[in-house]
């Protein structure tokens, strides 16, 4: 098991590096970091989303949290002046708040009909900034949300540099997937998957389950605000269609493509997959079908996802070896 | 608000609500007695009213026969879909169900446009005229869609109570281990609970492709709908799917009319929140896992 850990350790090492080497690697080439700059997005997303199912649950509502977030820091940009430095904590604060006061009715369903309550909040949350004109600027979105600068004394960097966001996304999505990594591994992550297995024991052994559900939710949504305020600022432009439940979807396929068990796989998934949505790009719909084949594949022939392919080859080559014997 | 536009929105709201409920008992059917999230069955509604299309406005064959003709092939896709992907998921969490029929909704809807095209097409009416009811037009199609799908939900009832085969599906959404000691072949149930709900489904879109148009987005405009009622009424409660399509038909038609599509999508999410805050099973639902 040590050894195991060991590999994936040194996995992530060697991935970390190369993210971090990325800009140099491509040549500064502005397509590439802009795909780079999506990961990141796509990450951070999926991992906040796979957080919520460690106990046991899939929200439909987290693009619209994401949306909140990005909202809130578009706003505070547009109307105020403040700079995403300030927006980001705010927006987080505001997606975290909201999905506080959203999931204490939310969290007393359960199973599918969570997942429904949370498919109509996600909803209702997109539905809400389209119909907003006034505040919201309609099905048209919100304009011209700058990236922010950094200024301090003997440093001086404009985040309009792809390079220089680039790393900013690199950066807080960094955060996010070591803020849930730390969750997941501390007692308190025990706790989500004693739930996830089994509610009612839960419950019997003195955890309050409800609390639980409603922190963890709130953390995972508050997560999502920070990627929405960062996505708001990176692209300058956002309406409602970006926060639509395809957004959610696709989270969750990248979190059953990449591996459900451990927080490697959504990191996998939404790394793997948005490349290869970006490759695919130019085929149009063929690409959305393509998705639509490898979920189907992935849950009826590798059921786990793409993380447990490394012990699935393992079990292969040792049942091999011993028939050789 | 005058009489004439209350009738309207009335009938429209009724029409509208058992236009829904149609949709929505098909779905309630294949979950009460699978168990599965069925995220697809907007799609089987889009895939009906497409055939009936290809049967009646190109090659020009009879209208109500193409209805049957569709119902029968969404009946035969859905049962082939549950024996492939569906089967082996049985038993286990809702989420593979959810993946596996989400990637059907990516299959199908972008198939859809790849095939059919992403140009609005219309099903010719064959009932025509209408009647003045306190200052409202009611076209008489309107009449015909809602009697039919008032008979079909009658129909489904009457299965469901009195045939041996709908009386062994109650039995399977009550207790499958029970219901396969009594010598239920629960496979057999499933495939063709799915087939039914998937062909209640492509027959409001033969209906509502005659009363509107079709494009091959329309698929999950109808899930989101089903789901909404569902919830609302309670999953796996047929008379549940039915009062929940009515209100939310009701919600539709009165919101639209007086203040806008986005703000009706909002109330009809809202009402079903405060619903599962007083009761987290739904109007009609039991409590599953």
């Amino acid at each position: 098991m040590t050894e195991n850990t060991k590999v994936a350790a040194g996995v992530w090492l060697i991935a970390i590096a190369f993210a971090f080497l990325l800009p140099v690697i491509c040549s500064y080439d502005k397509y590439i970091l802009h795909v780079g700059i999506t990961i990141a997005f796509n990450i951070a997303l999926a991992t906040s989303m796979w957080l919520i199912w460690t106990l046991g649950f899939i929200s439909f509502a987290h693009a619209g949290f994401m949306g909140i977030g990005a909202y809130t820091s578009a706003l505070l940009f547009t109307g105020l002046g403040w700079s995403l430095w300030v927006n980001m904590w705010l927006a987080a604060a505001v997606a975290g708040l909201m999905a506080f006061v959203i999931s204490i009715p939310l969290m007393r369903t359960r199973a599918v009909y969570f997942f429904m309550a949370s498919w109509a909040v996600g909803e209702v949350i997109k539905r809400v900034f389209a119909y907003y004109r006034g505040i919201f600027g309609g099905w048209d979105g919100i304009f011209n949300i700058q990236p922010p600068k950094l200024v301090l004394p003997g440093l001086n960097i404009d985040f309009s540099s792809r390079v220089a966001y680039y790393y900013l996304a690199l950066v807080c999505c960094g955060l996010i997937v070591y803020v849930i990594h730390r969750i997941v591994r501390s007692r308190t992550g025990m706790i989500y998957w004693s739930i996830h297995e089994s509610e009612i024991l839960a419950q019997h052994v003195g955890i309050n389950v409800l609390k639980h559900k409603v922190i963890a939710f709130s953390t995972a949504c508050a997560l999502a605000g920070v990627t929405g305020a960062l996505y708001a600022h990176y692209h300058t432009y956002i309406n409602p269609k970006t926060f639509d439940i395809w957004q959610s979807e696709f989270s969750l396929v990248h979190i059953i493509v990449g591996g459900l068990n451990t927080l490697n796989g959504p990191v996998l998934g939404a790394t793997l997959l948005t490349v290869v949505d970006e490759l695919l790009r130019p085929t149009g719909w063929y690409r959305v079908i393509f998705f639509g084949v490898v979920v189907i594949l992935t849950v009826l022939f590798l059921p786990g996802g793409l993380e447990t392919v490394p012990a699935r080859l393992r079990a292969l080559v040792g049942k091999w070896r011993k028939r050789s014997d | 608000m005058a009489l004439d536009e209350l009738t309207q929105m009335t009938l429209t709201g009724i029409n509208l609500g058992l236009m829904y409920a149609l949709i929505a008992i098909g779905l309630t059917l294949i979950f009460g007695i699978m168990r599965i999230i069925q995220y697809a069955h907007g799609e089987f509604y889009m895939l009906g009213a497409y055939v009936l299309y290809y049967w009646a406005a190109v090659l020009k064959l009879p209208y109500w026969v193409g209805i049957i003709v569709s119902a029968a092939v969404i009946f035969v896709v859905g049962a082939a879909l549950q024996l492939l992907l569906f089967r082996p998921l049985h038993g286990k969490n809702i989420l593979y169900s959810l993946a596996v029929s989400m990637g059907l909704i990516f299959i199908i809807s972008s198939g859809g446009l790849l095939t059919f095209g992403t140009i609005v097409k219309g099903i010719p009416s064959v009932v025509t005229g209408g009647v003045m009811v306190f200052g409202a037009f009611y076209t008489y199609e309107r009449m015909v869609i809602s009697i039919v799908s008032a008979g079909l939900i009658l129909g489904l009832w009457y299965f469901l109570q009195r045939t041996t085969t709908g009386m062994a599906m109650r039995a399977v959404s009550q207790d499958p281990e029970v219901s396969s000691l009594q010598g239920i072949n629960t496979r057999r149930i499933h495939w063709i609970a799915f087939g039914m709900g998937s062909a209640m489904a492509a027959v409001a879109g033969c209906l509502m492709g005659t009363l509107l148009s079709i494009v091959p987005t329309m698929g999950f405009i109808a899930t989101v709908k089903a789901f909404m009622i569902v919830i609302l009424g309670g999953l796996g409660s047929v008379p549940g799917a039915l009062i929940g399509g009515l209100i939310i038909g009701f919600i539709d038609s009165f919101v639209t009319t007086l203040v806008s599509a986005d703000v009706a999508y909002i109330i009809g999410f809202a009402t079903i929140f405060v619903i599962l805050a007083f009761k987290p099973t739904g109007l009609f639902g039991q409590d599953w896992d």
